[in-house]
Order: structure tokens, then C-alpha cells, then sequence
């Protein structure tokens, strides 16, 4: 525990950390990325499915008109609380709210370290590390491994029902946890009220609209939000709280 | 040496093309990544550790914390994505629902997606070709989350608070409304479907409020986490109940 011989300052040894895990964690995401990206274009250049590339573009931009503003929001939001190294972990581990921040901040708490210090930062790395291991663990184990073996000991009814509800019976609680996380009443009743319109007015107005739904509603939403936010008193001026 | 493909665009046996050797490869590959990503981190933090002032049994307790506390969520992942696996096939289950993106982000890509080609996830509508297309539009997507942390890491990095200070209101705004707009039209979508549907939609939320309300009452954290797989658990168990007592026509 002596101080008395450091080969190298203090910020020498950070900045090479730093050095390290930007190099290491861009060139891993990089790979991951291209990984990720492969599997569909093979099967969309290869298994003789006969899909246009016009398919492909119709159907990236109406992904894309809803989650646009994600990409670009969410690093930026994510940024402060994780730091630059954590980063390139959490955008290609993903489930970053539901368990890499909890993970942090039960690591930090355990060591008694501040987020923002260089300890908290240290601490919500290695943890970040912890919880990527146990979550690679299980997914291999119980989803690639065991997977398909639970799928085919149950019946054939049970997974085409599956198949048929999945997806009313993820959104419903989608939308619950939503609301109640973002705590932002206005806004849910403007999404609600919009997309209500949308669905029951404007579609069966204009049928040919139908597929650009949900893209419509996130951007009546969004403009709807903007303008229908309470101000701080003074009208549309730069607000002084 | 290219093997003969078993394609055929208008079949609905998603889980021949979706469970093809080469996607099991990329998926590994994936995960691989992340271990060499892990590995090099946790080298990285033990050599720099002194001069951030952590001790490495400090690191080694922050990994075990971080480690212990991903369990619940991770189990929930898993059994969300057991639940998709019909639908998408084991690979890009792994990497789309388990990494990178996660089952609401996804499974709400895929629909949209599908939706463009005039089709409804799971239905004899989602045939081979929807179900490519469908996993590209949400990969594609997925790797913009990725393009856009490589490009703004490092300029926040440089610019740090000035980026985020350009204005605070709109950057508190637009995310929540974008995601609450997303996310209440596909759950109307669903609504205007049959009773069943309607009927899961209700029970899912349901289920998630009385979760949340426990987790919020009783102070029981885990529940939280757990949230959504038991909505979709006791979702789908409705759905079964009511769909075999023939409350739909046919399907």
C-alpha cells in the first residue's frame, strides 16, 4: 500500500484506460454490429425469398419514423450516467434500464462509491461486465441451448396461440410500465388521444394510410407534445423559473 | 461451398430459414464479441484501478453486485424470449431480443415492419419473405443505435454537457412522446383486431399495473423486473383460455 515508486502519473494510467476501452470498445461493437447486420442480409440476399429492395427500404423507413429519435436520444440521454467506455458496452448489451443501471447502482451502493467520481465509474464498469456475463450465461444456456427443446415440449396449440398473442400481450404491459416510468400524464393522454384519432378517424377515412399509422401518431404526438406543454408562466419566451 | 437453400417465399415455416446454420454462427459470434469486450474491459480496469482510487477487491465486488443483480432481469429476458421464439427463430431471438435491443423494441419493429407488406405477426399472412424482411428492418434499426453511439461517444466526450444543454425541454419531451405515440398505436392496432386481442391487451396491462402497484406499495423491487414476463405469461394464458373455447371464428 505504499505510494512511493509509480512508474507513471495517476492520469497517465487513466488516460491509457481511457485509450484502451474507446479502442477495444468501438472495434467490439464495430464487430457485433457487422455480425448483426449479416444474418438478415443473408437470408435477404441468398434464400431465394425474392425480396425486392424496395421491400426493404418500405419497411426500414416506417421502423425508422418511429425510432429515429431513439437513436440519436437515448446514447445522448445514457451518456452522462455511464461514461464513455460503459457506452459501447451498454448500446450492444442493450436492456440498459431494466438491468445494467440497476446493476450500477447496486455495485456503487455495495462499495460505497459516488456516481460521477472516478471510483462510481470504475465500480459501474465492472459491474456492467458482471451483469453482460450472467446475462450471456443464461441467454445461451436457457434460450440457445435449452430453447427450442421448452418450445417443442409444449403443444402445438399452446405455441400457435403464442404465435397469434404474443404481441397484444407484450404491448399491454409495454404501455403500463411506459406511462407509469415516464410519469408524464399530458403526454400520455395526447399519445392516447392521437393515436385513437388515427385509428379510428383518419384510417377508415383513407385506407390507403393504414401502414403509416404508427409513424403518423409518433409524430402528431411529438409536434402535439411540443406545443401543448406547460410553460413556465411567460407565453413562448425563453422561461427564467 | 454454398448449400441449397430451403427458401420458398410464400411458406409460413418461418423456423426452416430462421434456424439456418450460418444465422447460428453470426449469433454466436455476437455473443462472442461481448466476452472479448468483457475480458478486455476487466484487464483494462484492474491495471488502472490504483490510480482511480478502487481497490481490485472493490472490483471484484462490484463485478459479483453487478453479476447478482442482472439475474432477475436477465430470467425475465429469458422467458420473454422463450415466448418469441416461434416467431422469430432461436438466433435472431438471441441477438435481436437479447442483446442489442430488447422484446418491446423489437417485437414493435417487427410488426411495423410487417405491416408494410400487408401482414400481421404470426398469422398465415407472416410468411418466409415477411419474416426476412421483418428482421432486417429491426437489425438495420438496431445497428443505428450502435452507428449512433460510435458517432456521439466521442463527441460527447469532447463537448460533454454542451450538447445535451441545447435544450433541455425538448430533449425532456420528444423521447417520452415519441415512445408513448409508438406505443399507443400499436396497442389501438391490436385493440381493432378480435375479441381475444382485445381481451390480452386488457389482461397484460392489468396484470402489469397490479405488479407495479405491489412493487410501488410493498416496496418489493424484484417485482418490477419481473413485470412484464409474468403480463405476458398470464397474457398468453388468457388468450389460450378464451381462444379454445372458440370465442374467435376459425384462426
Amino acid at each position: 500500500m505504499s505510494s512511493t515508486t509509480v512508474i507513471s502519473t495517476p492520469s497517465a494510467v487513466l488516460a491509457t484506460f481511457d485509450r484502451t476501452t474507446s479502442r477495444w470498445g468501438r472495434l467490439t461493437m464495430i464487430a457485433a454490429l457487422v455480425m448483426s447486420l449479416a444474418a438478415p442480409l443473408y437470408l435477404v440476399l441468398f434464400a431465394d425469398l425474392g425480396i425486392t429492395q424496395t421491400q426493404v427500404w418500405i419497411a426500414f423507413l416506417a421502423v425508422a419514423a418511429v425510432f429515429s429519435v431513439l437513436w440519436v436520444v437515448e446514447p445522448i440521454t445514457y451518456y452522462p450516467i455511464l461514461g464513455p467506455a460503459a457506452m459501447y458496452q451498454a448500446f450492444m448489451i442493450g436492456n440498459i434500464a431494466n438491468k445494467l443501471l440497476p446493476s450500477a447502482l447496486v455495485a456503487q451502493a455495495a462499495i460505497g462509491a459516488k456516481a460521477g467520481t472516478k471510483r462510481g465509474e470504475f465500480s459501474a464498469l465492472m459491474a456492467i461486465c458482471g451483469a453482460a456475463m450472467v446475462h450471456v450465461f443464461f441467454m445461451l444456456v436457457f434460450v440457445g441451448l435449452l430453447g427450442s427443446w421448452l418450445v417443442t415440449i409444449v403443444p402445438a396449440d399452446v405455441t400457435d396461440v403464442a404465435r397469434l398473442y404474443i404481441f397484444p400481450s407484450i404491448i399491454g404491459g409495454v404501455i403500463v410500465q411506459l406511462v407509469v416510468s415516464l410519469k408524464q400524464p399530458r403526454v400520455t393522454l395526447i399519445a392516447i388521444g392521437t393515436a385513437g384519432f388515427v385509428f379510428f378517424v383518419l384510417v377508415p377515412a383513407i385506407p390507403a394510410i393504414a401502414n403509416l399509422a404508427t409513424g403518423i401518431t409518433v409524430v402528431t404526438t411529438a409536434v402535439l407534445a411540443w406545443f401543448l406543454r406547460r410553460k413556465p408562466r411567460s407565453d413562448s419566451t425563453k422561461e427564467i423559473s | 461451398m454454398i448449400p441449397s437453400l430451403p427458401g420458398d417465399p410464400g411458406s409460413t415455416d418461418i423456423l426452416t430459414i430462421a434456424n439456418l446454420p450460418i444465422l447460428w454462427i453470426l449469433a454466436v459470434g455476437v455473443f462472442a464479441a461481448i466476452i472479448l469486450q468483457t475480458v478486455l474491459y476487466v484487464r483494462a480496469a484492474r491495471i488502472a484501478a490504483p490510480a482511480a482510487g478502487i481497490s481490485s477487491a472493490e472490483l471484484k465486488t462490484s463485478f459479483r453486485a453487478g453479476a447478482v443483480a442482472a439475474i432477475g432481469p436477465s430470467l425475465a429476458v429469458v422467458l420473454v424470449s422463450v415466448a418469441l421464439l416461434s416467431l422469430f427463430g432461436t438466433p435472431a431471438v438471441l441477438v435481436r431480443v437479447g442483446l442489442v435491443g430488447s422484446a418491446a423494441t423489437e417485437t414493435a419493429s417487427a410488426s411495423i415492419a410487417a405491416a408494410t407488406m400487408g401482414a400481421a405477426l404470426g398469422d398465415a399472412s407472416y410468411t418466409q419473405s415477411v419474416f426476412a424482411v421483418a428482421f432486417m428492418a429491426m437489425s438495420l434499426s438496431g445497428a443505428m443505435w450502435m452507428i449512433a453511439t460510435l458517432v456521439l461517444t466521442p463527441l460527447l466526450r469532447r463537448g460533454d454537457s454542451r450538447l445535451r444543454s441545447v435544450n433541455p425541454a425538448l430533449m425532456a419531451i420528444i423521447p417520452a412522446a415519441a415512445l408513448l405515440g409508438a406505443f399507443a398505436s400499436l396497442g389501438i392496432g391490436e385493440l381493432g383486431k378480435t375479441p381475444v386481442h382485445i381481451l390480452t391487451v386488457l389482461t397484460s396491462a392489468a396484470v402489469m399495473g397490479m405488479c407495479l402497484f405491489i412493487a410501488h406499495r410493498f416496496n418489493v423491487a424484484w417485482l418490477r423486473e419481473w413485470g412484464l414476463g409474468f403480463s405476458i405469461v398470464i397474457g398468453l394464458f388468457v388468450a389460450y383460455t378464451l381462444h379454445t373455447t372458440g370465442l374467435t371464428p376459425g384462426a
